[in-house]
């Protein structure tokens, strides 16, 4: 390796991993402080404490270049702890510096990972972040805070000895924001002796709202004293989201600080985290205030604690010891349905043992539920990959693009999870280079400058469907044909495209409708390979589009590809599995009356005065008897996505859950999965099922 | 899996010397032991539809599926009832596991470096998939390289 000095590879995984988990964290913080426009207590220690940890952790492997950036990174962040209001001076530039040092502290994790380390020089980031501490340390005069704070506003404080602001956001989307936040100024003009809002006017000027809802509502009230009672209004005042009191400028903040907690406790030092606060608010309430509101407090506080504590509790486990588990689990599964189904006992009466079973039974079931939920995991870390993709993409192309996330919390199993990373990845990145225009394009068109990209995840059934939807130029089915003719990989006459097919063009290997190759994407390897991606975990996309007003993409996904309840069929010597939720209903026929042949050979029956296709899986699979009459076999009435069809088999073996095993990697090419079979399984009794996908061997066969 | 991955470079260097010998009709081949993992009797083997004849299905190996190939099929051989000697060699290529039918295995031998010839180029079916060729003790050996044998196969996957 040579990476490490000997005896430090163990810790070695254990640093790549702590330190990329941080520095995920630290994008998430960096995203939405950026939305924000502001950076709240909270945020800046935690971006302090992850620059801190890294930096020590990164020293003690030896990683000079990273811990000395991440030092830089912390000194940044050192100076806003203590005086946060100094951020509005150098907000953009240390947020790209932020960003940057982040992208740079992950392309050096992943090369310790792939084990070929070079370590970069990052001395270049180092200075400019150190230009920026510089400018921090030295513009520390409070009228330049004021005259930079200014153009910024909305952030003008004034540093009254006897004021307090409040710093008011309100529930998205709740309207009229100016008009509740002047609700809540008359309110507090009955308490205190003056009020002021930035932005001025708002009761007179409706222009403000947006301005709030992005910024949220500066109140400073005077005198100081009335900031408890000020606090309880701004909670009791409907569609308020969150609220902090904004520290003052340097030299009246500690004084500021000492009368809020005064009467009560001693002067104590500024605040650190939300918790010490917090707890010195409950102090102070304790003997200032009434009961009741303290143990108000004292929830708001448990409730931090209760945070900390589960953030504790959390375990990260190696991924293979997780597979592991779940292979066990379902070969005890399988063992299980061995033992239960065991022809030595088949014909015993044994009430005792039957009983034991049903028990042994319900706690496999119940491990098996285990199991499948520790791997599931919420959508959310990689929606917000995406965020930063957006970001950096519109900055770098100069567009305004927003992205919308929906539905993050949605689970999906971990495999799952990491398989469409790089598909979404790929997706988003398309959308906002090649579908969303120019501001100015936008403006022609009379569409809102800032483009939007929705990424909608929702639970259907035992699917995902996750949608990604932009609101850009949509997709030309005309151009995408004549492209398609040019590059020779239309299989029919131009003319008998469908727009959806058309549309379907754009997924084929050797398509790409961007001749440039920009540097975000339009390699032409784009939608082919999501499609294969999505693909092998038995997934599936439709396209919608409708030019100029956008496209959406619609990715259907699979809950979990491990464990499917399903029917064993046998089929000439072969046993297929197929899954439950497929089946309608099996049946067997005394007579062949309600069968109708067509013409050509092919076979209908009539069941229920609707008439069905009967695909032989003898001759679909090309085993066995493939005339056999239909009297002699089984019936299996399946729907799916793609139409109702009865399957033709020998015999009915049992309902089994099976444990799904994707083929061999040998198999890819020979098409199974298009043939209708979606993996393997292990049975009972040693010998293997093919599982059939019933939609894709109806689709297929039509 | 991790037991196999962390064998030391010396043991893969002892290994890449040594060949297991098996025998289809009277020919003797070699294959490098660096990819055998382990040799088997036929068991049940489940018939994958859709696929070449030389493919002969998949078999449950301790719970894990590993596809297997009749040799003499690939080699365009006649088929030949299996026998009690009839065994599976299972391979290690590509980090995916393949089983080989053979007629039997006879031995493992050690080739020095220098005993290896380049294989004559007959232009058959075989020839398309050798490495080298041996002489070891009067034996004729072929050696068979296991990437070529499997390349159809295995390249596709990497598309």
């Amino acid at each position: 390796m040579g990476i490490v000095e000997p005896g430090m590879e163990a810790m070695l995984d254990v640093f790549v991993h702590e330190t990329d988990t941080m520095l995920e964290e630290l994008d998430e913080v960096l995203i939405d402080s950026e939305k924000a426009h502001n950076i709240d207590d909270d945020n800046i220690n935690t971006i302090f404490r992850i620059t801190h940890t890294i930096k020590g952790s990164a020293a003690m492997m030896n990683f000079e270049g990273m811990s000395n950036l991440a030092h830089s990174v912390e000194d940044v962040f050192y100076i806003l702890r203590d005086n946060p209001e100094k951020l509005k001076i150098v907000f953009d530039t240390i947020f790209d510096l932020v960003f940057q040092s982040s992208d740079f502290l992950k392309d050096e994790l992943n090369q310790i990972r792939t084990g070929v380390y070079e370590p970069s020089d990052p001395s270049d980031l180092i200075d400019k972040i150190h230009g920026q501490v510089a400018v921090l340390k030295g513009e520390a005069e409070p009228e330049t805070v004021k005259s930079a704070a200014s153009d910024n506003a909305g952030a003008v404080i004034e540093a009254d000895e006897d004021s307090e602001t409040l710093h008011i956001f309100f529930d998205d989307g709740c309207q009229m924001e100016n008009i509740r936040g002047f609700m809540i100024v008359n309110q507090l003009e009955k308490i205190c002796d003056s009020v002021k809002t930035v932005p001025a006017n708002i009761e007179t000027d409706p222009e403000t709202a947006a301005e709030i809802e992005k910024k949220g509502l500066f109140i400073t009230i005077k005198p100081a004293d009335a900031l408890q009672e000020a606090i309880e209004t701004v909670e009791s005042a409907l569609s308020v989201k969150s609220y902090e009191v904004v520290a003052k400028g340097e030299q009246s903040e500690a004084p500021a600080e000492k009368e809020a907690v005064a009467e009560a406790a001693p002067a104590e030092a500024k605040a650190e985290t939300k918790t010490e606060e917090v707890a010195k608010e409950v102090a102070a309430a304790k003997q200032a205030a009434p009961a009741p509101q303290a143990n108000k407090k004292a929830k708001e506080l448990n409730k931090v604690i209760a945070k900390e504590n589960a953030k504790q509790s959390l375990l990260s486990v190696n991924q293979a010891k997780l597979d592991k588990l779940m292979d066990l689990v379902g070969e005890i599964v399988t063992t299980e349905s061995m033992v239960a189904r065991n022809p030595d006992i088949q014909d015993l009466k044994l009430d005792n043992f039957t009983k034991s079973l049903r028990e042994l039974d319900k706690l496999t079931d119940e491990l098996q539920d285990i199991v499948m939920s520790i791997r599931m995991v919420p959508l959310q870390g990689t929606f917000h990959k995406m965020s930063r993709i957006v970001r950096d993409m519109s900055k770098k192309l100069d567009k305004k693009v927003e992205l919308v996330t929906i539905g993050e919390d949605t689970e999906v199993d971990k495999t799952i999870n990491d398989a469409i990373v790089d598909p979404l990845m790929h997706m988003v990145r398309n959308s906002v280079d090649h579908a969303i225009e120019t501001p100015e394009r936008r403006r022609e068109l009379g569409k809102p400058e800032t483009g939007t990209v929705t990424l909608y995840a929702r639970n259907a059934g035992g699917e995902i469907l996750i949608d990604i939807t932009d609101d850009g130029s949509g997709l030309d089915a005309q151009k995408l044909i004549a492209k398609a003719k040019e590059k020779g990989i239309l299989t029919k006459p131009e003319s008998e495209y469908t727009e959806k097919e058309a549309f379907q063009l754009i997924m084929a290997a050797g398509f790409s409708t961007n001749t440039a190759v920009t540097e975000f994407s339009g390699r032409g390897v784009g939608m082919d390979v999501v499609r294969k991606n999505i693909e092998q975990i038995n997934g599936s996309i439709s396209i919608h589009s409708v030019k100029d007003e956008g496209t959406t993409f619609t990715i259907k996904i699979p809950l979990t590809i491990a464990i499917v309840d399903g029917m064993n069929i046998g089929v000439g010597n072969n046993i297929f599995t197929l899954p439950i939720t497929s089946i309608k209903q099996l049946f067997r026929l005394s007579d062949e009356s309600s069968i109708i042949r067509n013409t050509n050979g092919a076979e209908m029956i009539m069941i229920r005065g609707e008439c069905y296709p009967i695909y032989r899986l003898h001759k679909v699979f090309g085993i066995g008897d493939t005339e056999k009459p239909f009297t002699e076999g089984l019936l299996i009435h399946v729907e799916s996505g793609n139409g109702n069809a009865c399957f033709f088999a020998d015999e009915l073996l049992g309902e089994y859950q099976v444990v799904v095993k994707p083929f061999p990697v040998l198999f890819n090419h020979y098409g199974l999965k298009k043939m209708g079979l979606s993996g393997c399984s292990i049975l009972g009794d040693g010998s293997i099922s093919l599982i059939i996908d019933a939609a894709t061997l109806i689709s297929n066969n039509k | 899996m991790n037991e196999n991955t962390t064998i030391s470079s010396d043991v893969i260097e002892e290994l890449s010397n040594r060949y297991l010998l098996f025998k289809i009709d009277d020919a003797y081949y070699g294959l490098s032991l660096t990819s055998v993992r382990e040799i088997i009797s036929v068991p049940k083997i489940t018939d994958i539809p859709g696929t070449p004849d030389y493919v002969k299905g998949i078999i449950n190996l301790r719970g894990g599926v590993v596809p297997v190939i009749d040799v003499r099929l690939k080699f365009a051989m006649p088929e030949r009832e299996y026998d009690s000697q009839t065994c599976i060699v299972v391979l290690d290529v590509h980090d995916t596991s393949v089983g080989l039918i053979v007629d039997r295995v006879s031995e493992v031998v050690t080739v020095e470096q220098e005993q290896l010839v380049a294989p004559p180029d007959m232009g058959d079916v075989v020839s398309n998939y050798l490495d080298s060729v041996s002489e070891i003790a009067d034996k004729i050996v072929l050696n068979i390289d296991c990437v070529k044998f499997l390349e159809q196969d295995v390249n596709s996957l990497q598309l």
